[in-house]
């Protein structure tokens, strides 16, 4: 190793690990520098190693390029950093530079993947495969080619999907979508566990906030995702009504007690006694289940479904003891439990205060709904029945009633319908049920005869100003009282914790138990609280999630842990613009209608009247999901992998160097042939380009043989259309790619190994056949029986019997318009400068020369000299080049290098 | 008679069908080997479509071609039932 004079981390960092890169690296390590190569894709080989061979000496293109890539790679004076995009780089006063890079997260551990693909096979996202330029397709967890280097898995996430990112409980959605959709419904019922043990309550009476967050709502409408849950979660009970498991092995003798066996405490319950916890729920009520069972209607949520949830929590040993009502946790303790939750719900009904309240025939909704789902309601067949509120709360009574056989139903609300909080479904489903709604209108008293409500005097509102809550202010409409005859009202004006006693040892805030946001532990480091009775009535969805947040930070005290420790970590919402817009162009996909009950058996009956989807309708709707984060979270990898290497917690990590000199290899761009519209390279799947020639010819080819992509036929008649997008002024690019005309001979030479039957033309203006044996190599093809015509191809147009007809400019002979059949044509494309390094190198301007590739200052004396003094470049990033003229440019790179380093030490 | 083009599906497009459209596949190959055009025909979709599809499959394993092409240039593909091999390799 040479002495580090300046002390620097590496004495270079070679940027871009193709061909140029490794042999820069390779050379400058051999020479005892210490080199740092970066590439930002997951596999080092740049894009040689995508080739199937190489001119002119028809050498396996990986024969070539992965003894580089395994040199490199194992080089003890090599680090390499895939993965790595390089954020700036700068310049210090002594010649030396600081680099600032960034790793990105694979969300796999790269020391224990052993690269066995596993991932990749259960994964349930296909994306294009780019290592096969979009021939294929390859799915989101990948191991990028065969030959990769290091062949490790990688995992696309662009971000958080929006339906994950909503749901207060992090329900993977995506993930149970895509297992769905890929027929895999236990899965999708085990992945649901993972975040929420409720599985059949959510399907049915979750109020879906990742619905509206749902990015398809942009195109149609929202991908029907409790419809989705509902279909694998009844189809999972239908196959499974008892739970698959039992108690956890590895039972521990720490005693937990939770208050309250709603969805907050059923869900710490479930994630604590994973954990072998001995947990106990104390329940008031005679069954347990909170809301759940008593507040939401059985046409929403029967209470089988209930009870097989509550399966799931009881199969690991929960005891739950119910009609016994808690109200000290310190008490709790004192009898010997470790710790308690607190999650006692908030089910006490708020008063009206008005005038009548106490009368027979004026009731809480909560109390309605009890009794209503345990069956002691009061009989209001015929009656007339007004619900006070305009809350979703308001909607289940009201709704019930209809069920009851009211005659008349109504919903008096005192402000308009567009400042109902109900949600609109539930506004529109009470309506078409035939519930009346009493606009801008409040009881002033509840009218009695003999202790018994007989009817309701009401005024008339108007509204006014905005209020705190920025709806507008409801005024009385003075004179304006009207009397209703009424007999069941039922008051849905809110709730208020249910925290009687907690109250007096607890910190609270009206009622509202007062708890730490972030890990629900209160005051008393062993009690915690969470669900309605911190947070105020909210959704199902919301307390469980709250119960396995307790659950975890619960764990953790018990365990004598830090709480200073993040819950679960999100990544950022995916950007929904980016997602519409690469769908763009996209077949619209209307929904799958939910199927429900036709109204008048609905009105009749409290049976669910939202039906099940049809496996055949789950896996269409399913279908709908746009794969917003890329990777859906389905976990298939996760729990498939047998190196147990798939974390998602894993982060992208910056880090900062400094190094002596920096060597900018990034190669170039290929022209995107679509460009040139006549060629119809965009429209016809059997025009190819000459990047897709090569994956087609590989040994490592996406297709069994040499097939053309319109329907997998072997080609017969071969057209290479030579200088596609170079030596061409209509697009600005007036470059010759120094390279087309060989890769077609070459390529034109191994399709006719390939398909010895198969008739091949080259189309050219000139052939370019410069380098060393080149010439042999073109004559040599000619003797093989490929064509040569001279002419320029104008446009390619399609046959009916699905061939091309290319129609070209005759240069040689009579001149003129011709054409000629093929069934497969490979454009030789032009290329474009990479021009990273311009963004990258922050410490003044790197010069470019008239073609926007990096400019050397003497290319002749000093090949790899930039106008940077201690920056170079090697490689196509000067000029698109093959690989012998790269390997020999990068070799003279790094001997600048070398020269660079020793004048600035010395 | 030339036609007048218009442009394929895009490839993302076409991969998010293929979750759905590899049982379909699958379930036409069980019957018995097929050609890319004929699986085209009975399922209803364009041939550069299937041959997408179908290539993502064998890329799994999931399918294999059968014997050489036929007069036409095209090769006939099977089914592999991979859990049934699966089950056998673990049995042995
Ligand atoms: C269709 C086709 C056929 C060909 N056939 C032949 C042939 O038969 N024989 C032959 O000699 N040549 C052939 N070539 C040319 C050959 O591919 C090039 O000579 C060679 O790849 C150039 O090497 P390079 O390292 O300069 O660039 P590349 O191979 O392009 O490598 C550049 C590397 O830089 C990385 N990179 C880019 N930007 C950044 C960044 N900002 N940060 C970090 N990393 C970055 C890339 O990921 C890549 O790994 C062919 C090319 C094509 C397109
Ligand atoms: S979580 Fe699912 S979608 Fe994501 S990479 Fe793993 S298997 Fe693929
Ligand atoms: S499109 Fe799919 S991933 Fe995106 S938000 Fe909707 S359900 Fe979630």
């Amino acid at each position: 190793m040479k002495t580090n004079k300046t002390k620097t981390d590496y004495d270079v960092m070679v940027v871009g690990a193709g061909v140029a890169g490794m042999e820069t690296a390779s050379s400058l390590g051999n020479m005892g520098y210490k080199v740092l190569l970066v590439d930002k894709k997951p596999s080092i080989g740049g894009r040689a190693i995508l080739l199937s061979k190489v001119f002119p000496t028809l050498d396996c293109a990986s024969c070539i390029v992965t003894p580089k890539m395994a040199a490199s790679a194992h080089h003890p004076n090599i680090d390499v950093k895939i993965y790595t995009e390089v954020d700036g780089i700068t310049r210090n006063a002594d010649g030396s530079f600081s680099v600032d890079l960034h790793q990105k997260s694979a969300y796999v551990d790269i020391d224990a993947c052993t690269g066995c693909g596993t991932c990749e096979e259960v994964c349930t996202v296909t994306v294009p495969d780019e290592y096969n330029y979009n021939l294929v397709t390859r799915r989101v967890a990948h191991i990028p080619f065969p030959q990769a280097v290091p062949k490790k898995a990688v995992i696309d996430r662009r971000g958080e999907a929006p339906c994950i990112h909503t749901c207060p409980a992090s329900v993977k959605a995506s993930g149970y979508i895509s297992l769905v959709r890929a027929g895999r419904y236990k899965e999708a019922f085990n992945l649901h566990l993972e975040n929420a043990p409720l599985v059949g309550c959510l399907a049915r009476s979750c109020y879906a906030p990742c619905e509206e967050d749902c990015t398809r709502c942009g195109k149609e409408e929202t991908v029907h995702i409790r419809g989705i849950k509902r279909f694998f979660s009844d189809h999972y009970y239908d196959e499974h009504p008892e739970p698959e498991y039992g108690p956890v092995e590895n039972q521990l003798a720490t005693k937990v007690a939770i208050v309250g066996s709603g969805p907050a405490g059923l869900s710490a319950a479930f994630y604590l006694a994973r954990k072998g916890h001995q947990v106990t729920i104390f329940e008031a009520e005679i069954q347990p289940g909170g809301m759940l069972r008593t507040g939401i209607p059985a046409y929403r949520l029967p209470n089988e479904v209930v009870d097989r949830d509550i399966k799931n929590v009881t199969a690991l040993g929960v005891q739950i003891k119910c009609n016994t009502r808690v109200e000290s946790a310190a008490k709790l303790k004192e009898e010997g439990f470790d710790a308690v939750f607190v999650a006692t719900g908030a089910s006490d009904e708020n008063r009206l205060g008005v005038e009548g309240e106490e009368l027979e025939g004026v009731m809480g909704c909560m109390k309605f709904l009890r009794e209503t789902k345990i069956g002691i309601a009061p009989n209001i067949r015929g009656k007339t029945v007004m619900v006070v509120g305009g809350g979703n709360s308001a909607m289940d009574p009201a709704r019930s009633a209809i069920r009851m056989g009211a005659q008349r139903v109504i919903i008096c609300y005192r402000r308009s319908q567009d400042e109902m909080p109900a949600h609109d479904w539930e506004i529109q489903g009470a309506i078409e049920e035939g519930v009346e709604l009493m606009l801008l209108t409040t009881p002033k008293r509840f009218i009695g005869n003999n202790g018994k409500l007989e009817g309701v005097e009401c005024l008339k509102m108007k509204l006014g100003e905005p209020d705190a809550s920025g709806r507008r202010r409801p005024v009385i409409v003075e004179g304006s009282e009207t009397v209703i005859p009424i007999d069941l009202a039922i008051l849905a004006i809110g709730l208020k914790p249910s925290t009687t006693g907690f109250v007096d040892e607890m910190d609270h805030e009206r009622g509202l138990l007062t708890s730490d946001p972030e890990t629900l532990q209160t005051r008393d480091p062993a009690i915690f609280a969470g669900g309605d009775c911190v947070t105020n009535p909210t959704m199902i969805v919301n307390a469980i999630g709250q119960g396995r947040r307790a659950a975890f930070y619960i764990d953790r005290h018990l365990k004598g842990e830090s709480l200073d420790v993040e819950f679960e970590s999100l990544l950022e919402k995916t950007d929904k613009d980016v997602v519409l817009e690469e769908s763009k162009n996209f077949r619209s996909r209307p929904p799958v209608l939910q199927p429900t009950m036709p109204l008048e058996e609905r009105r009749r009956t409290f049976e669910c009247y939202e039906r099940v989807m049809s496996e055949e309708e789950a896996r269409k709707e399913a279908h709908r999901c746009m794969n917003c984060g890329e990777c859906s979270q389905c976990m298939e990898c996760v729990n498939n992998c047998p190196a147990f290497c798939i974390d998602f917690n894993l982060r992208d990590a910056a880090k900062s160097f400094t190094v002596g000199s920096v060597v900018m290899s990034t190669g170039f761009e290929i022209l995107d042939p679509g460009s040139k519209k006549a060629l119809n390279y965009a429209n016809f799947p059997d025009v190819v380009d000459g990047a897709q020639m090569d994956r087609l010819l590989a040994p490592t080819r996406p297709y069994n043989s040499v097939l053309r992509p319109s329907d997998g036929k072997e080609p017969e008649n071969i057209a290479f259309v030579l200088c596609n997008g170079s030596r061409d002024h209509t697009i600005c690019n007036p470059l010759c790619c120094r390279i087309g005309c060989m890769y077609a001979v070459k390529q034109a030479q191994l399709a006719m190994g390939a398909l010895p039957l198969a008739d091949v033309t080259i189309y050219y203006i000139d052939v370019r056949a410069f380098g060393k044996g080149y010439d042999e190599f073109y004559e040599q093809s000619k003797a093989m029986g490929v064509a040569f015509t001279k002419g320029k191809v104008a446009r390619i147009e399609k046959l009916d019997n699905g061939n091309m007809e290319v129609y070209y400019e005759d240069m040689e002979g009579v001149g003129g318009m011709k054409k000629a059949e093929h069934d497969l044509v490979v454009l030789t494309v032009g290329f474009l400068p990479n021009t990273d390094a311009f963004r990258l190198y922050k410490g003044g301007e790197l010069a470019g020369n008239e073609f926007n590739y990096v400019r050397e200052i003497d290319p002749i004396s000093e090949p790899g000299r930039t106008s940077v003094d201690g920056l170079f470049a090697a490689g196509a990033i000067i000029g698109a080049r093959d690989i012998p003229d790269t390997v020999l440019h990068a070799g003279a790179a790094a001997s600048q290098v070398s020269a660079y380093l020793e004048t600035t030490r010395n | 008679m030339n036609t007048a083009p218009t442009a394929p599906r895009s490839m993302l497009e076409l991969a998010q069908d293929e979750m759905i459209m590899k049982d379909r596949i699958a379930a036409v190959l069980r019957e018995k080997h097929r050609t890319i055009p004929e699986i085209a025909e009975i399922l209803g979709y364009p041939t550069n479509e299937i041959t997408v599809w179908l290539f993502g499959m064998r890329r799994y394993g999931e399918v294999e071609e059968v014997g050489r092409p036929d007069v036409d240039g095209y090769f006939k593909y099977e089914w592999k039932d991979k859990k049934a091999e699966e089950a056998a390799a673990e049995e042995n």
